[in-house]
């Protein structure tokens, strides 16, 4: 009788463990490299988030827009560069030069990137140098907030250096994210 | 036994895992740190500062958060296959799949039960809060907790977290301790005693104390705005000599150290008036633009006449105060920056006022905005220890090498006390709303002497342009303005 009450137990401590077990490896199961490709149809969607001038001229406003993301970074910089031209759905106002657009952008091994922008931006530029200063700081808020592998920007036009912008303030050296509030 | 196991005793840590059971001490340190400052109402940073969280739903009991907002805080770029109600999020090396009806989540290369399973609701797809457990850590990731008591999810960026200072005083040193997961990043940005800032690139979730104990050399420390991580600025005693930026990566901590006495090893502040009154004997004053360049033009007002017509009245007025005054341009001429810079340089300019009216595009912008050189660490610097290449020993002198396009830079704390007793003078006089942004203009490049660019108005405003383009209030703005000039020789 102790013998039966003892099997009996023994066999009710292996099915508890065989379950226990069984319960545990289902919580983690190995399983096969996903192919993120083979799981993906067409492009990707990701929220990007653009830079504005406060209507009074005191600071930048940001804002997020789902766009579909490109591949290479000539087509992301050049989809900013479009979104803010196209100015803010928001409270913001669009302070970069109408009609400015990417002609072609260089990414170094430091994080350096050279923007060189269509003419527009400098030839369709008005105002002082509030607009100036939110200008430059809408656009390089812009690349820094959404391009995590560039640390600074240097801003040519028309594949030229470009000194200034409005005259007030340099533009002549890379520009650091951290210097534009 | 050898010797090397005698070092792993109980209770002791084997030598080899040393560095790796400091870091995750220091992890599990800043994450409980996190977690007080998170839980406690007074230590919640205000909206707009500390880490973004997103929100936790309830659906049928269970805590969901929205893909979108998921997506958002983690940079990631979304994917759906709607015929077989999949999403993926990539971020960088990582991805993640969830299927809809489906409690498993697919990390990278391992599965995940999330226990409950991801729902679709108003039309779109929610995923369960466990899955904050799973997400793997590493530099590409920004970390997520999930804060029951305020039901979000909280977002620790990659860039990490910086922790409340810890304060060490002795009557020579005064030390700040910051807990900072990225030390290598932090930087020393304005060297300036009143304006003194420290950036980090970790988000600041601690707290500041309000009121510094009798010896210490930091008068006051706040949170500033900053780009991306955090940024403060530091009230500096008089009596600081030189300061110091210790990164210790392995302990995870900056150390920002301020000595009475300086010398050896430590970094000098950016050069300062004496008290008392400022020697001002020669004024600049640059009317901005010129010429084919008009400036802002706004109902038919141009800059460049303002910048003249007001540069004239100020000349009177200053003249009035005993200094001789040097304008730049005198008629009609568009000038070249380096132009200006040569007649403030020649003249050997005690200040050097750049006189500009702005323009906004929109109209609701008005008032008045300076720029004043930063003081900055200067890019590209280089020091030169003397003695070093002739073998001799490293002495004291050291030679600090700057850009002459950067030289104002060291003219920065008294350019800065001219800007604010300028904009401070327009406030009173009801001129504003004033700015002041710490930004070198093209009009101050190569200028040796303190000096600011100051927008004295917005032409692009209704209520400003009337006002300056009236004779009286253009004397009023350039009386006021003198003031200005006044309060900053006094030294108040």
């Amino acid at each position: 009788m102790k013998m039966r009450r003892a099997l009996i137990g023994l066999l009710v401590i292996a099915m508890l463990a065989w379950l226990g077990w069984h319960s545990w490896r289902g919580r983690t199961v190995p399983a096969k490299p996903v192919s993120a490709a083979a799981d993906s149809a067409g492009a990707g969607v990701k929220a990007i988030r653009l830079f504005f001038g406060a209507a009074n001229g005191d600071s930048l406003v940001s804002e997020l827009r789902e766009m579909v993301e490109p591949s290479s970074l000539h087509d992301r910089v050049t989809m900013l560069v479009r979104e803010l031209d196209r100015g803010p759905r928001g409270r913001g106002v669009a302070v970069l030069p109408a009609g400015t657009s990417v002609i072609h952008v260089y990414l170094d091994d430091r994080g350096l990137l050279t923007l060189d922008l269509s003419g527009a931006f400098r030839q369709r530029f008005r105002g002082g140098s509030t607009a100036e200063y939110l200008a430059v700081a809408s656009l390089v808020r812009t690349l820094g907030a959404n391009l995590p592998e560039v640390e600074r920007v240097l801003v040519v036009c028309a594949g030229r250096p470009l000194a200034t912008l409005g005259g007030h303030l340099p533009l002549d050296r890379p520009l650091d994210f951290s210097d534009w509030l | 036994m050898t010797p090397g196991a005698a070092e792993t005793g109980p209770g002791s840590v084997p030598p080899m895992s040393r560095p790796h059971f400091r870091r995750a001490m220091a992890a599990f340190v800043l994450v409980a740190l996190a977690f007080l400052a998170l839980g406690a109402d007074w230590r919640t940073p205000p909206p707009g500062e500390g880490p973004e969280t997103i929100p936790v739903q309830r659906i049928d009991g269970e805590g969901y958060v929205a893909v979108n907002d998921l997506a958002r805080i983690l940079d990631a770029t979304k994917f759906w296959r709607a015929d077989v109600r999949k999403l993926v999020l990539r971020v960088g090396p990582h991805t993640m799949v969830f299927t809809v009806g489906n409690p498993f989540v697919l990390v990278d290369d391992a599965t995940y039960w999330l226990g409950v399973p991801v729902r679709s609701k108003g039309g779109e797809v929610h995923v369960p809060v466990a899955l904050v457990d799973s997400l793997p850590v590493d530099s590409t990731l920004a970390r997520l907790i999930y804060d029951g008591r305020r039901n979000r999810v909280v977002v620790l960026p990659a860039s990490g977290i910086v922790g409340s200072p810890r304060f060490t005083l002795t009557e020579e040193v005064t030390r700040l301790v910051f807990p900072a997961e990225r030390a290598d990043e932090a930087v020393v940005v304005t060297r300036a005693r009143a304006h003194f800032r420290v950036r980090f690139s970790g988000v600041f979730i601690g707290a500041l104390p309000d009121s510094m104990p009798a010896p210490s050399l930091v008068r006051a420390i706040r949170p500033i705005a900053s780009a991306g991580g955090s940024a403060f600025e530091l009230a500096v005693d008089p009596g600081a000599r030189g300061y110091r930026l210790l990164q210790d990566v392995d302990a995870r901590r900056v150390t920002l150290e301020l000595s009475r006495s300086g010398g050896e090893g430590y970094e000098e502040f950016a050069p300062q008036d004496p008290k008392g009154e400022r020697r001002l004997h020669v004024i600049v004053i640059d009317p901005g633009h010129g010429g084919g360049d008009a400036g802002v033009v706004s109902s038919e007002v141009a800059e460049k006449d303002l910048t003249l017509t007001l540069a004239r009245l100020l000349e009177a007025e200053l003249e009035g105060q005993g200094v001789r005054v040097v304008l730049t341009r005198s008629d009609d001429l568009d000038l070249a920056p380096e132009a200006r810079a040569e007649i403030a340089n020649r003249v050997g300019a005690d200040l050097m006022i750049s006189l500009h009216f702005d323009g906004y595009v929109d109209p609701r912008a008005r008032g008045a905005t300076a720029y004043s050189p930063p003081a900055s660490v200067a890019e590209g610097r280089s020091r030169l220890e003397a003695g070093t290449a002739s073998g001799a020993p490293a002495a004291a002198s050291r030679v600090t090498l700057l850009p002459w396009r950067d030289v104002s830079t060291r003219h920065a704390v008294q350019s800065r006390a001219l800007a604010e007793a300028v904009l401070s003078s327009l406030e009173l006089r009801g001129l504003g709303p004033t700015r002041l942004r710490e930004h070198l203009p093209c009009e101050l490049l190569g200028v040796n002497a303190p000096g600011i660019l100051l927008e004295c108005a917005t032409l692009t405003a209704s209520q400003d342009r009337e006002r300056v383009t009236q004779e009286a209030g253009l004397k009023q703005l350039a009386a006021t303005m003198a003031q200005g000039v006044a309060a900053y020789r006094r030294n108040e």
